[in-house]
């Protein structure tokens, strides 16, 4: 039992702010402000670059506040001698982290689960029939978590495969919602994920208005469902502007 | 520890030479093409046969004979703790590999060339004799799903503890640490086509064990003969015959 | 997966376009359902849930362990589901880890709720027995047996039943421990505690083939889907959990008004399977 006394204050152990767990009385509030003072439908400035990896055929790189992603996309290549012959395209996704995304190293969110959802969201929008016998392989890494990182791969990665010129039928936006008491809060940062009552995300076609990908978790009424399926596609739409404006820039500056 | 009392009665109450309750069903699988389940006490498999189909690895393919694959997996809630094992770890393999062999010494090969034929073994409850019970359900499955086969087998496992020959152990006698002979044979035949033991055990009482676990295999047998002619009674039944 | 010719494939879209399946069921008709419990006696609590060729199993084991530092006062509950290659050759070897993976996801977003523990099916603080110290670790487990389409309504269907089956033994703290120390803590053998299954929800699949949406579809019908939308409904008619399946794209208002289509089936479902659990435990006392 001594020994364990004696150890305990030798050492400074830094504690992140979302070691506290205790859920701030605040979050049920009506005037309260978020963690980074945005308002509660407000989404983080979004800051979308192509081309950011020379060897792949498209790529991107996405920073929404502290989130930081880089997509790149290769392909389409042959497919594996392996796989039967399809008349359509396949595609492969793979997520993953960097050891310092989080900040607890190594405590990051299950890859494997965010590649399938990945590969679900994309394949609705990707045309594969244009490139039968072929893969794509979509590659994105979290160079930085900073909460609704899977809405940022999404977005991020269509992008990329826009880069790389694979048929789409329309961009991919996504975009998260927690619901915290009574308030819903559009695109949440980590520490509000981490309090959440429930979740919500859409991964939308803000053009042909399809959803192609939506989760939901924890308790909701229909009208609040409503509420925050609607927030989230007119953010999808804006987003997907932006992510839209950022293509064309890309073109313009080859073109100069 | 005393595995059997002084009147003579092991620890789940049978005598030495007692089977555990059989019970077994044909037909559980809606979807495969052959499929049973076989209870025996506490253990509960499920097999299922799919084939004789198209061989899926060209290949593996023998232009003489079929095919035959066994894979045998444990649920995660069989045993009494519960494990959480990656598929294919080195006992499953193992099994596996006996299952297959066992089956394919009783199936009729040669008439089925260029196909394959897949036995899925499941272990929804372990407790001592998995190997036996996963034949024995393999068999039945394999039946139901009309392959051709030279005879039944069937299978069971004796041991020997306490200086007693024991029939179909249980788990607590199988981890005992004692000899467990399983032995897998053609009823009809009369002959031995599996036969497993480790441990050590002088030659004129591992004779005895075996006569014993034989005599469990032909009682599986006639249980299963039995099940069979129910279940195809009931099919004639069905179909108004 | 399955085989079908133009014409089968014609035959059950025109089917499903008419309001008759081709089991004679209507687009919102379940299977029958068929519960067994207590099938695993090593098992804190199981249940066997059937619905026409689709059989799958749930056992569920508490385990006693330690809470989550950032949650010191709620149990643990993990969900897993195996497929086993009985219900499908492809599930041989690692084939089957995929669909397993998936169907473990959707049924953790569908019952454990969100991340601060609202809308849980379980309550994760009746889990806990020393606050910070020990709690209870559920451990749910799902095996597909045999799979003939709906696989994630069943095995819903089936998570309900075993816990409402479960049974947790009572524990008595040692009251003389001290605040480091981990505490001693005694497990009766005799007295048992039965969870409160009237908050967990179940499962409804809603499967769009052609223009319309189905309940419960078969392998068949699942085969000629475009996409499918999972949703699990509580007795208040709340939502819990929500997933997407296929890879087509929904018009928003058609996912709107497929939430409230479940709504309205996951009524007759609860109530169905509350009676079905019912005679399955009245079956199993005899």
């Amino acid at each position: 039992m001594a020994g364990k006394i004696s150890n305990t204050p030798a050492t400074y152990t830094p504690s992140p702010t979302s070691q506290d767990k205790k859920r701030p009385s605040i979050f049920t509030g009506s005037d309260w402000v978020r963690p980074d003072g945005r308002g509660l439908h407000q989404c983080r400035p979004a800051f979308l670059r192509t081309s950011a990896v020379n060897s792949a055929s498209g790529s991107a790189y996405a920073e929404f506040g502290n989130a930081k992603v880089i997509v790149s996309v290769f392909g389409p290549r042959e497919s594996k001698k392996a796989m039967m012959y399809s008349d359509i395209g396949r595609l492969n996704c793979n997520v993953s982290y960097t050891s310092f995304a989080t900040p607890i190293r190594g405590q990051a969110s299950d890859s494997k689960d965010l590649s399938s959802m990945l590969h679900k969201a994309l394949e609705g929008a990707i045309i594969l029939e244009s490139f039968p016998k072929t893969t794509v392989d979509v590659f994105a890494l979290v160079l930085e978590s900073g909460g609704s990182d899977l809405p940022v791969v999404i977005s991020c990665a269509s992008l990329a495969l826009a880069d790389a010129g694979i048929m789409l039928y329309d961009m991919v936006a996504s975009v998260s919602m927690s619901c915290l008491g009574k308030n819903l809060v559009i695109d949440p940062v980590s520490e509000e994920e981490s309090y959440q009552d429930g979740g919500l995300m859409i991964t939308c076609m803000p053009s042909r208005n399809e959803v192609t990908q939506m989760t939901v978790t924890g308790e909701w009424s229909t009208p609040k469902i409503h509420e925050a399926m609607q927030l989230c596609l007119d953010a999808c739409s804006k987003l997907g502007k932006i992510m839209r404006s950022c293509l064309k820039e890309t073109v313009s500056a080859t073109q100069e | 520890m005393e595995y059997v009392s002084p009147e003579g009665l092991r620890l789940d109450g049978r005598r030495p030479t007692e089977m555990r309750q059989l019970r077994a069903e044909v037909g559980v699988v809606a979807k495969a093409d052959g499929s049973a389940s076989f209870e025996m006490g506490n253990t509960k498999v499920i097999a299922a046969v799919y084939g004789p189909r198209e061989v899926q690895n060209k290949g593996q393919q023998m232009n003489d004979q079929a095919l035959v694959r066994c894979e045998y997996s444990m649920a995660n809630f069989s045993t009494g703790d519960r494990m959480r094992k990656p598929k294919g770890d080195r006992r499953s393999t193992e099994i596996s590999l006996v299952i297959r062999q066992t089956m394919e010494a009783c199936i009729l090969t040669h008439l089925m060339p260029r196909s394959q034929i897949d036995i899925f073994v499941q272990v929804l409850q372990a407790d001592g004799g998995t190997r036996s019970a996963c034949i024995n359900a393999a068999t039945l499955a394999l039946a139901d799903a009309g392959i051709p086969m030279r005879d039944l087998v069937t299978s069971c496992s004796a041991g020997y503890l306490n200086s007693t020959p024991l029939l179909d152990l249980n788990y607590v006698e199988d981890s005992a640490g004692g000899p467990d002979v399983t032995v897998g044979i053609l009823p009809k035949l009369d002959k031995v086509t599996l036969l497993q033991m480790d441990a050590k055990l002088p030659i004129d009482i591992f004779e005895n064990v075996m006569q014993l676990a034989i005599e469990g295999c032909k009682a599986v047998a006639n249980y299963i003969r039995e099940i069979l002619l129910e279940n195809t009674k009931q099919l004639e039944f069905r179909r108004g015959v | 997966m399955v085989g079908l010719s133009l014409g089968e494939k014609n035959f059950i879209k025109g089917g499903i376009a008419q309001d008759i399946r081709t089991d004679g069921r209507k687009r919102l008709t379940y299977r029958p359902i068929f519960v067994e419990t207590g099938v695993i006696p090593q098992a804190s609590g199981s249940a066997r849930v059937k619905m026409g060729a689709t059989d799958v199993i749930a056992s569920v084991k508490a385990e006693l362990g330690k809470p989550n530092a950032s949650h010191p006062d709620k149990g643990k509950v993990s969900i897993y589901v195996d497929c086993s290659p009985t219900a499908e050759p492809t599930f041989e070897g690692r084939g089957g880890e995929e669909l397993s993976m998936e169907l473990s996801t959707a049924l953790q977003r569908c019952l454990l709720g969100g991340k601060s523990g609202a809308g849980a099916g379980i309550d994760l603080s009746s889990l806990s027995i020393v606050e910070g110290k020990v709690c209870w670790d559920i451990y749910i487990d799902g095996l597909v047996v045999s799979s003939d389409g709906n696989l994630l309504d069943a095995l819903g269907a089936a998570i309900k039943a075993a816990l409402s089956n479960t049974a947790v033994p009572k524990v008595q703290v040692a009251a003389n421990a001290s605040l480091d120390e981990q505490p001693e803590v005694d497990v009766s053998d005799e007295e048992f505690q039965q969870f409160d299954t009237t908050g967990v929800p179940v499962i409804i699949t809603l499967t769009k083939v052609g223009r319309h949406y189905i309940v419960d579809a078969t392998a068949e019908e699942e085969s000629q889907m475009s996409s499918a939308v999972s949703i699990s409904v509580n007795r208040q008619g709340r939502i819990c959990g929500l997933t997407k399946r296929g890879g087509a794209g929904l018009d928003p208002s058609i996912i709107l008004d497929m939430i409230s289509v479940a709504k309205h089936v996951s009524e007759q479902l609860i109530n169905k399977l509350d009676s079905e659990i019912a005679a399955a435990e009245a079956c199993e006392e005899e």
